[in-house]
């Protein structure tokens, strides 16, 4: 099946700025796919390529099997796009911006008409029809960004923080929104600075850093890479960490999974990749030291954390984001 | 895409570019109007009685001067608002961000430049019969050789707003399009036989006029007004008709490139 988004070692460079360094990255038709990174990890780039908006380096993009440049109008043709900034015509009412951008798609006057007033509805700002884009709210934009792209009924759905800066209702109606359309089979490429927002919602995720594909994984299997935390509340705690052969990683099992240990009041804190698997053993071993355990809770790293560890290290430590392709993700 | 739905994107950006302007008639049409109608009283009432009338070939009858000027103002004015549009639409589009809206569709790149020229190229048409009409308020005015003068409004305000698309592509500041229509197109016309007939000029101002394609806008237009022309009509006709046929596929080319559009 060919996938919505196939690049294979995608660069482009600026002057003197390598934005993408070689990216190998391929987004299933129908799936919900996150692109994550901070800020100029080349996030923006990779959407401009694929819309005609930036030129490639080098490397191969295509979407639904059209190279975005040698065949851009079928590529473009299948693309709705909601970009992080507003570039909007605002000579026009927006009803009519609207109908502008599916005509520029091929479709007909009277059904452009149509299919405006439906995207207007679909997304609440029905009311604001007739009033140009400048005169809206800053939620009211980031909704009409959302009927633009939705406008050509796009095989391809891009948004590109499309819930930047809006107040949470809104963001939990854009979400709704949003996973509507991908029931119905639209194919979804998300970039966000809310990692909440991509644990949420996507079936796979990128984490890009400077240029570089660090991994390609659900979010489930990144949050599985990060260490969980086990705070156990003691009855009598110890002063210092309880001196067991678990802790101190003399046995044999589980505990190689341990990171760090550590005493925070009455509560024993041990950091541990996968924590489940750990807690038995853990239990267990207080338990014969004669510890006695009044609360037990494993809280999952996040994907902010995850996400935070890989690039803080991914654009700089080479081992790092091997290591993480290793693991099952990608890396060029 | 189809081709016909190419034909539907096409006719989309060729109407907004044309409802653009429409829709602001102060903008559009009252300047022309306020400058038109100063230049047919200082220069066509106030200053063309004292110059009488003007020759402009041997074999011709000497015209009014009012009269004379009349097709010079036509072309000034068509070809800058040809130009203007163009190239406001395209930087404007550029500096806003929302040329994206276009560029992003699935049109092709020749069909984009098209309708940005068809657009800017009817703006000064209508322009230029708006002076028209102002000038027939002033003096009697017929049209000696229609097929002629609409042959060369349709190809002097196609060219000027081809030029503007390579303007609105390569401007980086508004005041690159306030340079190129202050300081080079409008020169060119006041150059290019408006208030003067070039015959006139002495040895090497005339030769030198004649390497300025104005003169041959201005000539052909005039000779379409009132059948006299300084030039060959046909090899005027000629001329720029292969220089708009050159200029529009710098545009596609430019397009394709991206020029001024893409990173």
């Amino acid at each position: 099946m060919t996938g919505a988004i196939e690049v294979e070692n995608l660069r482009k460079q600026y002057e003197g700025v390598q934005a993408l360094d070689g990216v190998s990255l391929s987004v299933p038709e129908g799936s919900f796919f996150g692109l994550l990174g901070p800020n100029g990890a080349g996030k923006t780039t990779f959407i401009n390529i694929l819309v005609g908006l930036v030129r490639r380096s080098g490397g191969r993009a295509e979407v639904f099997g059209h190279d975005v440049e040698d065949d851009y109008r079928e590529a473009r043709d299948a693309i709705g796009l909601a970009p992080q900034e507003f570039n909007v015509d605002h000579f026009f009412p927006i009803r009519e911006v609207l109908e502008h951008k599916a005509g520029y798609h091929g479709i007909p006057a009277s059904e452009a008409a149509e299919r405006a007033d439906e995207v207007l509805k679909q997304v609440g700002i029905y009311e604001k029809r007739d009033t140009r884009f400048n005169w809206l709210s800053g939620g009211m934009k980031r909704r009409f960004m959302l009927a633009r792209a939705l406008i050509t009924d796009p095989d391809l759905l891009i948004l590109d923080e499309p819930t930047a800066g809006v107040d949470v209702q809104l963001r939990h109606d854009l979400w709704d929104l949003i996973t509507e359309l991908n029931e119905s089979g639209t194919t979804i490429l998300l970039t966000t600075h809310y990692i909440e927002e991509a644990e949420r919602l996507c079936d796979e995720v990128a984490i890009l850093d400077s240029g570089n594909l660090l991994t390609v994984a659900t979010p489930e299997e990144l949050m599985d890479r990060g260490p969980d935390k086990i705070r156990v509340t003691l009855r009598n705690p110890p002063v210092g960490t309880p001196d067991m052969p678990m802790l101190r990683g003399g046995g044999a099992g589980s505990e190689d999974r341990i990171e760090a240990v550590e005493m925070d009041g009455d509560q024993l804190v041990v950091t541990a990749t996968q924590g489940g698997l750990v807690a038995p053993d853990l239990v267990r071993a207080l338990d014969r030291a004669g510890h006695e355990i009044v609360n037990f809770d494993i809280s999952r790293t996040s994907l902010e954390e995850v996400f935070v560890d890989m690039t803080r290290e991914g654009g700089s430590d080479q081992e790092s984001a091997e290591a993480v392709a290793a693991d099952g993700g990608e890396r060029q | 895409m189809s081709r016909l739905a190419g034909l539907t994107g096409f006719k989309t950006l060729a109407r907004r570019e044309i409802l653009r302007f429409l829709r602001r008639p102060r903008n559009t049409f009252v300047p022309p109007f306020v400058t038109n109608v100063l230049y047919f009283s200082v220069f066509g009432v106030i200053l063309g009685d004292r110059v009488g009338e003007i020759s402009i070939g041997a074999s011709t009858e000497p015209i009014p001067y009012i009269l004379f000027i009349l097709p010079g103002l036509v072309v000034l004015g068509a070809i800058s608002n040809a130009f203007e549009n163009a190239s406001f639409s395209i930087f404007h589009g550029r500096w806003n961000d929302y040329i994206e809206e276009t560029l992003t569709s699935p049109m092709s790149y020749s069909r984009m430049v098209v309708a940005y020229i068809v657009a800017g190229a009817t703006r000064g048409l209508l322009v230029g019969g708006l002076i028209a009409v102002i000038g027939a308020f002033f003096t009697p005015v017929g049209v000696a050789q229609p097929l002629y003068l609409v042959a060369f409004a349709l190809v002097i305000t196609l060219l000027f707003s081809s030029f503007g698309v390579v303007g609105g592509l390569w401007a980086d500041d508004w005041d690159n399009l306030t340079m190129m229509n202050q300081f080079i197109v409008r020169p060119l016309v006041f150059f290019g036989g408006v208030f003067y007939a070039v015959r006139e000029l002495p040895s090497p101002y005339q030769e030198l006029s004649m390497l300025n394609p104005m003169v041959y806008m201005v000539n052909g237009v005039r000779y379409g007004f009132l059948g006299v022309s300084e030039v060959d009509p046909n090899w005027s006709l000629a001329v720029l008709s292969g220089l708009t046929a050159a200029i529009l596929a710098l545009d596609i080319v430019l397009f394709k490139r991206g020029y001024g559009l893409t990173d």
